[in-house]
């Protein structure tokens, strides 16, 4: 399944193991890239021009490398007109990738409104823009008529340990998952997206954040740290690995799924406020007990290196990492729990403070994997009751099913499931 | 942020080429403007409690006949509501002076019903929307001697049940009134600023009314809610044979997408007249409404473009 997209446009993402990071590269070099040509993987892979490929077998935004930034926005539609749907489906795909293709807008005459929004200056801008488009289990209800093509696991998320989800801030018909280099062009992509299907999408919720993408991804270490200070990523799947992902990340044609589902993935969105205040005046042993990890280097607790093994084989009572430490009950790292885990693709928030005057932060969870059961709600029921409980709480998200891609340049997101 | 930013200047100068070799030049990447049809924003100003069009350079003109023939039927008609105006609010501010909280009440949302029909063009009348029209929020409270109008005189009536103090805003209302009566002959109607009306109505039920802000005490936001979109309609209705004649396309979505809102409205409507209390909206149909007032404005706002009238 790694020949799905097509081939001048694989180099764009991480598959290739091309990406690069590094600043010494030089500005003549990419400029001469850009000059020699306009295809896709003569276009840079860092700053202002960077662009991932819209086209293809699965969506971008997955298997992609990340961003620094995230927006996610949830929508429910108004209209229960099957037709409407396909419509509306149809107007984001286009949105979508004219967005990430840098696609030049109509002029108009002045009298008219600008086609767009102008943030972004005269220049198209991309810096990385993904957009992934997801389903909720709601589309699934008696309004469209898809009940029988609902994605076996796709249900409405539960109240799962220790959850409080505020309906404002949960589920949703659609979610658009949005990642770029720069929050601006996120603004951007969300104003035109929304514009173009007023009709039909209304938004539910949205949240938006940040995190810290490593310039130069590697299994086994990450910048990326969390707002309670330690590194998150360090033992995420590795995107470039493609058998990986056919495994852990993409349905199949032999999942056991409806056909059109193939190509897909199921997203698990969790908002999950962290309690910062109150974790920032806890001991810093007691935080590295309760993650499992040293907060400054990322080393696995009794070892030395962020990349080390933690060794759980051979220290059953726990003197290094806790039985009960975060890392160790999301990941066992046995032979049993290899196949629950699952793609992380986050992002840090925070958006003000409660009516407690406590800042309001924490992560916006997003896990990618082709089996809810196997993945996310594995990895969910080996940490309840995990110590880290007390100092988080998930206030919100949902389940959604991600559509499969659009390879060509007349299909869209969707077809498959409405057809 | 620090390696970012090294990172993106380092790369500066290739993007800048980048644009050069792939701009706006190549032609057959633009969007068609078919593919930008559903993508038209709303300009509207909708600012504050309701007068967009004061302090806009609207001294554009056209020689299209239907626009000017348009334009010259929209002030007749402006100048009736006005004069009819003058006497709903009149029926409202007597029963306020007679001391009969009862009646008052009831002729409220009757009086304001003309005024929020021709909200935009009467805030070409200089202050008058301040000095009628005002929400509450913009003041410090209450009791500020300078929040005067309907929505003074609304406290009064349901938050005090009482005419009493009442009597100096009805006076005052009734005052500027005829103020805005005595000018609005007189005042030239720009045809960029009546191109723009349409959308400045449904701008104001969206920020204003279906919020439930606007008459946040007696709750009869959904009669200004109708007379906000019968003024939007009458001006779209005026404007129509020259629409008609330029995009009869968007003369067509236009048109559908009013009687979307209308046939939501009329759940809320009763014989008579009158309509429910704004608490009786219910969640779904007002997110309903929300998008299809949302959807009719980005239409609306094509309209100076269609007419090619530029302020």
């Amino acid at each position: 399944m790694s020949g799905d997209r097509p081939a001048e446009e694989q180099p764009a993402r991480l598959g290739r193991r091309a990406f690069l990071g590094s600043a010494a590269l030089s500005s003549a070099a990419l400029g001469a890239a850009a000059l020699a040509g306009c295809t896709p993987d003569r276009v840079p892979r860092v700053g202002p021009g960077r662009r991932v490929a819209f086209l293809g077998e699965r969506q971008p935004g997955i298997d992609t490398p990340a961003a620094h930034f995230g927006l996610l926005a949830a929508f429910n539609l108004v209209s229960d007109d099957r037709a409407r749907l396909a419509r509306s489906l149809r107007d984001l795909t286009d949105e979508a990738r004219g967005l990430m293709e840098a696609r030049p807008p109509a002029r108009r005459d002045t009298a008219y409104p600008p086609t767009e929004t102008g943030i972004l200056g005269p220049g198209m801008r991309t810096d990385g823009l993904a957009v992934t488009l997801s389903v909720g289990a709601s589309l699934f209800d008696d309004r469209f008529g898809l009940a029988d093509r609902r994605p076996r696991e796709l249900v409405r998320m539960p109240f799962l340990a220790n959850d409080r989800l505020d309906p404002a801030q949960s589920h949703g018909d659609l979610l658009l998952a949005l990642s770029a280099d720069q929050p601006d062009v996120l603004l951007h992509a969300l104003r035109q997206l929304m514009r173009r299907t007023r009709d039909n999408l209304v938004l539910h919720w949205m949240l938006d954040g940040y995190n810290w993408p490593d310039a130069r991804p590697a299994p086994g270490r990450t910048d990326n740290r969390n707002l309670l200070g330690f590194k998150d990523g360090t033992a995420n799947l590795d995107i470039a690995d493609r058998q990986l992902m056919d495994e852990l990340v993409w349905v199949g044609a032999d999942d056991g799924e409806p056909a059109w589902a193939v190509g897909g993935s199921y997203q698990a969105v969790r908002i999950i406020r962290m309690f910062v205040e109150f974790w920032d005046r806890t001991p810093l042993n007691e935080q590295q007990k309760i993650i499992g990890r040293d907060k400054a280097s990322g080393a696995p607790l009794g070892k030395d290196r962020e990349g080390d093994d933690p060794g759980y084989a051979e220290d059953p009572a726990g003197q290094g990492v806790p039985l009960d430490a975060h890392i160790r009950m999301a990941n066992p790292r046995t032979p049993e729990t290899a196949g629950s885990r699952i793609l992380r693709r986050g992002f840090n928030f925070s958006r003000g403070f409660d009516a407690a005057g406590r800042l309001d932060q924490g992560l916006a969870f997003v896990s990618y994997q082709k089996s809810l059961a196997k993945g996310f709600l594995a990895v969910q029921a080996r940490l309840k009751g995990e110590p880290l409980e007390e100092y988080i709480l998930p206030v919100g998200g949902g389940f959604f099913f991600v559509l499969p891609g659009a390879p060509t340049a007349d299909a869209w997101l969707g077809q498959r499931l409405l057809d | 942020m620090g390696q970012v930013g090294r990172v993106v200047a380092a790369v500066g100068l290739g993007a800048v080429l980048l644009l050069a070799g792939c701009g706006s030049d190549d032609g057959a990447g633009v969007r068609s403007e078919g593919a930008a049809s559903g993508s038209g924003t709303g300009s509207a100003s909708g600012t504050g409690s309701g007068s967009g069009l004061a302090g806009q350079d609207l001294s554009g003109t056209t020689n299209d006949q239907q626009v000017l023939k348009a334009v010259a039927d929209y002030k007749t008609w402006v100048v009736a509501e006005v004069d009819g105006l003058v006497a709903d609010t009149r029926k409202f501010t007597d029963a306020v002076r007679a001391g009969d909280v009862a009646e008052a009440k009831r002729q409220f949302a009757p009086s304001r019903v003309r005024w929020e029909r021709i909200e935009p063009i009467a805030g070409l009348v200089e202050e008058i929307d301040g000095k009628v029209d005002a929400r509450v929020d913009d003041f410090e409270g209450v009791t500020d001697p300078e929040f005067t109008g309907w929505h003074r005189l609304e406290y009064h009536l349901w938050e005090k049940n009482s005419t009493a103090g009442a009597k100096t805003f009805a006076d005052g209302l009734d005052k500027d009134i005829a103020t805005l009566d005595q000018q609005i002959k007189g005042i030239e109607f720009p045809p960029p600023a009546v191109a723009l009306g349409p959308a400045e109505l449904i701008e104001e039920v969206s920020e204003g009314k279906i919020t439930g802000e606007e008459d946040r005490y007696s709750h009869t936001d959904l009669w200004d809610f109708d007379a906000n979109v019968d003024g939007s309609k009458k001006l779209f209705e005026l404007l129509t044979p020259a629409l008609q004649a330029k995009d009869a396309a968007l003369t067509a979505e236009i048109a559908a997408g009013f009687a979307a809102v209308d046939k939501s409205l009329a759940a809320y409507a009763n014989s008579g007249g009158t309509f429910d209390s704004y608490t009786a909206l219910k969640a779904d149909d007002k997110t309903r409404m929300q998008a299809e007032l949302a959807d009719l404005s980005e239409k609306l706002a094509r309209i100076p473009g269609v007419l090619g009238l530029k302020g």
